[in-house]
């Protein structure tokens, strides 16, 4: 009797509480509705880094981060805070990875599929990014590596919104401009190894998928011939004669090597001028001026034609 | 490709290191160490006046002559006949008999025919024959070390 009394005299209390424990569950909801509100107006207003803080709240709140939008509104103010700090900005480039990641959420979220072409031409555009990216940085040898990581991104998110894209030529275009930048970038830098054998590993790669590739076989046919012949610009006059004898054996090696690209190149164009130049220069080096003249003999003819 | 020529920077090497295994006549040994090169090829001529420019035999200085006959007035210390005046070889070691000339060719068979040295391609490497007696005849003084160097020829 007792406890039942007591009951019903804090029945009114509890009430009390109940009703604010509810306004209080409401207002955090509205609240939270209104943050999200308020980050895709800063967003339309092109105010995307203070947009970013207001969704960074968003996506973890309970209520709020099992939603599509959230996640797809800051995916959109990500990529575009990136864009807004320079088209190849690599400093930056963490915004696009979260623009990105935050757009993959959104399409496990998004069962309606409400967003998904948005999320995909997010995605898709970032895949592009890094591709230009990846073609930029190695014009700087200093940063093939990530040059590297950023075109392994962009087949990774391209895969995701095509996962049937055959990055075949892509790959082919990609290490074919790896190739001819670094073997240019031996030239210029005095035949420094490292960018030979950068240019080397790329253009071989090129060859493992389309092995008769024009280009890739005639930069790789010149890097070996340039390979050998700096062996014997960089020798000393005054290399005694056994030294000289090592120094010949390995440039022929070299030369060796470089024929096998260069007659590819003929065969498959025997009206290439660079292959019949390159091959008389090739035959020439290796002292058999015959079949140096025969390649002297047939660009002549050519340009007679 | 380079435009660069090995096999000229080969015998510009080959050549520089021969001053090192003959002894000139001692009226030679003052004035210019003259290379005198018979008939044309440009990318020789070129590797060989740089090699002039940085290299010195002893005292004298490199000096690279040029021309496709002989020229009297020149009083050459190395005569290097190209392979297509390879035909004035006989008129050339007749002239330069014991007047101190190491006569280098470049054609098959030569070293038996005049010529103290005598460039042969052999495995897509340029090595030479060596002729004691050619070298002797120039008036040269010949080193024993060279031979084990080349391929003698007698």
């Amino acid at each position: 009797m007792y406890r039942v009394l007591k009951v019903s005299k804090s029945y009114p209390y509890v009430k009390n509480i109940l009703c604010f424990l509810m306004l209080v569950i409401w207002h955090n909801q509205y609240a939270q509705n209104d943050l999200l509100f308020d980050a895709q107006k800063l967003c339309n207003e092109k105010n995307y880094e203070q947009a970013i803080p207001l969704l960074e709240k968003i996506i973890v709140h309970p209520e709020t981060k099992g939603d599509p939008a959230s996640w797809h509104i800051r995916s959109y103010a990500y990529l575009q805070t990136y864009k807004q700090s320079g088209p190849t900005n690599t400093a930056k480039i963490s915004l696009l990875d979260t623009a990105i990641s935050s757009a993959l959420v959104s399409i496990s979220l998004d069962s309606a599929k409400g967003y998904s072409d948005n999320n995909y031409a997010f995605i898709k555009n970032g895949a592009a990014t890094y591709y230009k990216l990846g073609t930029i940085l190695l014009q700087d040898s200093l940063n093939t590596g990530k040059s590297e990581i950023f075109y392994q991104k962009y087949k990774k998110y391209t895969a995701i919104i095509n996962p049937s894209f055959d990055f075949k030529q892509k790959d082919i275009e990609y290490y074919n401009t790896m190739g001819s930048i670094f073997a240019d970038q031996y030239m210029r830098n005095n035949f420094d190894q490292k960018h030979g054998d950068i240019a080397k590993m790329a253009l071989l790669k090129v060859l493992e998928l389309d092995s008769k590739n024009i280009s890739a076989n005639i930069n790789l046919g010149i890097l070996y011939y340039n390979q050998g012949a700096t062996l014997m610009r960089m020798m000393d006059y005054d290399v005694d004669l056994s030294q000289l004898d090592v120094i010949q054996e390995n440039a022929k090696k070299l030369f060796k090597q470089s024929l096998p690209f260069m007659i590819k190149v003929y065969e498959l164009d025997p009206k290439a001028e660079k292959a019949l130049e390159s091959l008389q220069g090739i035959y020439s080096a290796l002292l058999d001026e015959e079949k140096a003249n025969e390649f002297k003999q047939k660009k002549e003819a050519l340009n007679k034609k | 490709m380079q435009n660069f020529d090995p096999n000229a920077k080969v015998k510009a090497v080959f050549l520089y290191n021969f001053t090192r295994y003959f002894e000139w006549p001692e009226k030679m040994k003052s004035g210019n160490f003259i290379i005198h090169i018979i008939g044309t090829n440009n990318s020789l001529s070129g590797e060989l006046n740089k090699m002039a420019t940085s290299k010195q035999v002893g005292n004298q200085k490199l000096e690279i002559k040029n021309s496709t006959s002989l020229d009297a007035t020149i009083k050459p210390h190395i005569i290097f006949i190209l392979s297509e005046s390879s035909d004035m070889l006989k008129d050339i070691s007749a002239k330069y008999k014991g007047k101190g000339a190491l006569i280098v060719t470049e054609k098959g068979g030569l070293a038996k025919s005049g010529s103290a040295i005598n460039f042969v391609a052999i495995d897509s490497k340029l090595k030479f024959e060596y002729s004691k007696t050619n070298a002797v005849k120039a008036g040269l003084k010949t080193s024993e070390e060279l031979k084990s160097l080349a391929i003698a020829v007698d």
